[in-house]
């Protein structure tokens, strides 16, 4: 029977490879629960925090602390949602948050890729100096940098403006890194041949590279999207006024030292997951992987 | 055969080309001239220079020295796209994303001067594809293909551009046996359509001796012997080709010519070429070429000896014989002759099957058997 099984695996050659990740052998009931159980716990630690947010957001912030908390808030109370938007500039914010991270990824992925291919590709007098430097510089916390890069920004003028907020970010060199990374992946021999074929350096990296490293894109745009709608630090410092700030800070300055309006603070939490939500679920379908496969001889 | 001075009808000429990588020759200096719709054949074992000789003519790489002419203009310091040459990798370098049709039509796609309409385009791209039979396959990616398809995309992918100068870097390897054969009829057929020059680089053999018009031997990043294959097998340059050329392997013997100018190979004595004289006391190699030795039931057969080994080679076998002394030879035998290791058997050398070479493996001369003593 096994046997059987395994020539079958083996005609389909190619078909099977790859789909390979699902092969694997069966495993015993008891393991099989097992696992289940500790997914759920897992799950459990996971979401629980989070459904207590959503609850609260929709709660009176007097009934907040009954005990024991009563899970399904009843009835729905919509005022947290409500001020959110009339005694808050939360649509603004929101805004803020999407035009910046939208900008700050389109950027960094532009120039991560670019710079990537130099650095993978190119051969240029200093190449490895710059990419010594460039990790150097990756090891620098956050936190050495914050004050002098505000005195830089302050120099420049762009204190309160949404330059203050999308060109810092796109001097972490991480990104080049990991699409460095990507494409060195790309054998030389398909730039050499297009090169040949009359394209330009931009040509193959744009018709041939970019393409090719897609997913590694997608990835990485989506890791540079999330970090910088949860930035927090940076934004603060930057930007003073209301109407320019962004989600994470606004939110926060919706509790004060001597109010603290749970429900509001929740409604916001939970408002300010929607749009991330939506970018992911949007974005997912990008995540197909578009291989190599192909391009060379076995 | 020394260099030739650029002539109208030569296609590609490299004059004292060599390439090192630092401190590590690669390939040491050599000339080659390519005739206008020649097929040469760049033969050699892996890491011997061959895709580096491609990749120079090709721009991909520079020269450390020497001159590259491609139609008659001197092209070191043109931009590979301007070279007016198209190579097929070694592993065909397709764009996995892009169907056969844009991977075939895209050379023609990145032409500037003239920019071409995509009409234009579209026709030779189905030409092309024509001249290699993928015209059913148009609409597919590259994964969706057989190695031999994917083959003769890259082949239409340099076909289209109408260059000047082909390049193909092994372009059978890794095909097996039967696609490959095919594959070796379908080139030529396409080269005899488009009739134009073509450097082919190869470790195989065959494939080098039914393609090529000419063969260059390379070894160790030196040229070892440019020539027709006939020429390459009847007159092999040196050690290298001898035993690089031809199967089975010809086997090689160490000896010492006689005071008297006269070399004994086990019971029988040699003698050169007429006008090639052995020197007296000069140590030499000589190697007899299987194929060109036969097992005979004739009385005045050239050897004798003792029969060891036996290879089956489908119509041929090949037999090993000990002649005593140490010596052995390889011979071709009927594949139905009753033979047992250990029999005697009598062994002839047609015309041409055996090779004198020097010291430093150059050949001197062939050889033919004088007489046997006793
Ligand atoms: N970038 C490089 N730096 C140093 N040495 C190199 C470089 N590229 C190639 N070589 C060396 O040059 C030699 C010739 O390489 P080449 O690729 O031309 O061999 P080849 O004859 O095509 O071999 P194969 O049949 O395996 O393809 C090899 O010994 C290789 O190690
Ligand atoms: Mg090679």
């Amino acid at each position: 029977m096994t046997a059987m099984h395994t020539t079958e695996h083996k005609k389909r050659g190619a078909v099977a490879s790859k789909d390979r990740a699902r092969s694997g052998l069966p495993r015993s009931r008891p393991a099989i629960s097992l696992s289940y159980v500790i997914l759920f716990v897992g799950v459990a630690i996971a979401l629980v925090p989070f459904l207590y947010v959503v609850s609260t957001s929709f709660k009176e912030s007097t009934s907040l602390f009954s005990y024991p908390p009563d899970w399904i808030p009843s009835p729905i109370f919509w005022g947290n949602f409500e001020s959110l938007f009339a005694d808050h500039p939360f649509a603004q914010w929101t805004f803020n948050t999407l035009f910046v991270s939208g900008a700050v990824t389109a950027l960094k992925l532009w120039f991560d890729s670019m710079a990537g291919y130099a650095l993978a590709k190119m051969e240029f007098a200093g190449r490895r100096g710059v990419a010594l430097l460039l990790l150097l510089s990756v090891a620098i916390p956050i936190s050495a940098l914050i004050i002098p890069m505000f005195f830089v920004v302050r120099y420049l003028g762009l204190l309160n403006t949404y330059w203050a907020l999308i060109l810092p970010p796109l001097a972490n060199p991480l990104g080049i890194f990991m699409a460095r990374s990507f494409i060195v992946g790309i054998p030389d021999d398909l730039e050499a041949s297009a090169r040949l074929d009359g394209a330009s350096e931009f040509t193959i990296y744009r018709k041939i590279v970019l393409p090719l490293i897609r997913p590694g894109l997608v990835v990485l745009g989506m890791f540079t999207f999330m970090l910088q709608y949860t930035s927090f630090i940076w934004p603060l410092i930057a930007v003073q006024d209301s109407d320019r700030q962004v989600l994470a800070v606004g939110i926060s300055g919706l509790q004060s030292a001597f109010l603290q309006d749970w429900g509001l603070l929740s409604a916001g939490m939970l408002a300010a997951a929607i749009p991330i939500t939506v970018v992911f679920l949007l974005v997912q379908r990008a995540f197909v992987f578009n291989d190599l496969s192909g391009a060379l001889k076995e | 055969m020394s260099a030739m001075s650029p002539r109208a009808d030569v296609a590609v000429s490299l004059i004292q080309v060599a390439k090192s990588y630092g401190d590590v020759e690669v390939l040491q200096p050599f000339d080659l001239q390519v005739a206008e719709g020649e097929f040469v054949v760049l033969l050699g074992p892996s890491g011997c220079g061959k895709s580096t000789i491609l990749k120079m003519i090709a721009g991909l790489e520079e020269v450390s020295h020497g001159e590259i002419h491609v139609a008659g203009e001197l092209v070191n310091y043109v931009r590979p796209r301007d070279r007016d040459v198209a190579m097929v990798f070694q592993n065909y370098a397709l764009y996995p994303h892009m169907s056969v049709r844009d991977n075939i039509a895209f050379p023609l796609t990145m032409s500037r001067r003239p920019r071409l309409k995509r009409g234009v385009i579209e026709a030779r791209t189905v030409t092309a594809a024509d001249i290699v039979d993928l015209t059913p396959y148009l609409d597919r990616k590259p994964a969706q293909l057989s190695g031999g398809q994917r083959q003769r995309v890259a082949l239409a992918r340099a076909i289209i551009r109408q260059p000047a100068v082909f390049l193909m870097d092994e372009p059978l390897s890794n095909l097996d046996a039967l696609l490959r054969a095919d594959m070796r009829t379908s080139l030529l057929e396409v080269h005899a359509r488009i009739k134009k020059a073509t450097l082919y680089v190869t470790h195989d053999q065959i494939e080098a001796m039914t393609m090529a018009d000419r063969v260059v031997v390379l070894n160790a990043g030196r040229i070892q012997q440019i020539g027709r294959p006939r020429d390459l097998y009847t007159a092999p340059a040196n050690t290298f080709v001898a035993q690089f050329i031809g199967s089975p392997r010809m086997p090689l013997h160490d000896l010492e010519v006689r005071d008297d100018g006269i070399l004994h190979f086990a019971d029988v004595t040699l003698t050169g070429d007429a006008d090639v004289p052995l020197a007296p006391g000069a140590s030499v190699t000589v190697g007899l070429r299987p194929s060109a030795l036969r097992t005979t039931s004739s009385a005045s057969a050239c050897f004798v000896g003792e029969a060891k080994r036996r290879d089956y080679l489908g119509s041929d076998s090949y037999l090993e014989v000990d002649l005593g002394e140490g010596l052995s030879v390889v011979v071709r035998a009927e594949a139905d002759a009753e033979v047992r290791p250990g029999d005697t058997v009598r062994v002839d050398a047609d015309p041409g099957a055996i090779h004198v070479f020097d010291e430093a493996g150059a050949r001197i001369c062939g050889a033919s058997v004088c007489r046997r003593e006793r």
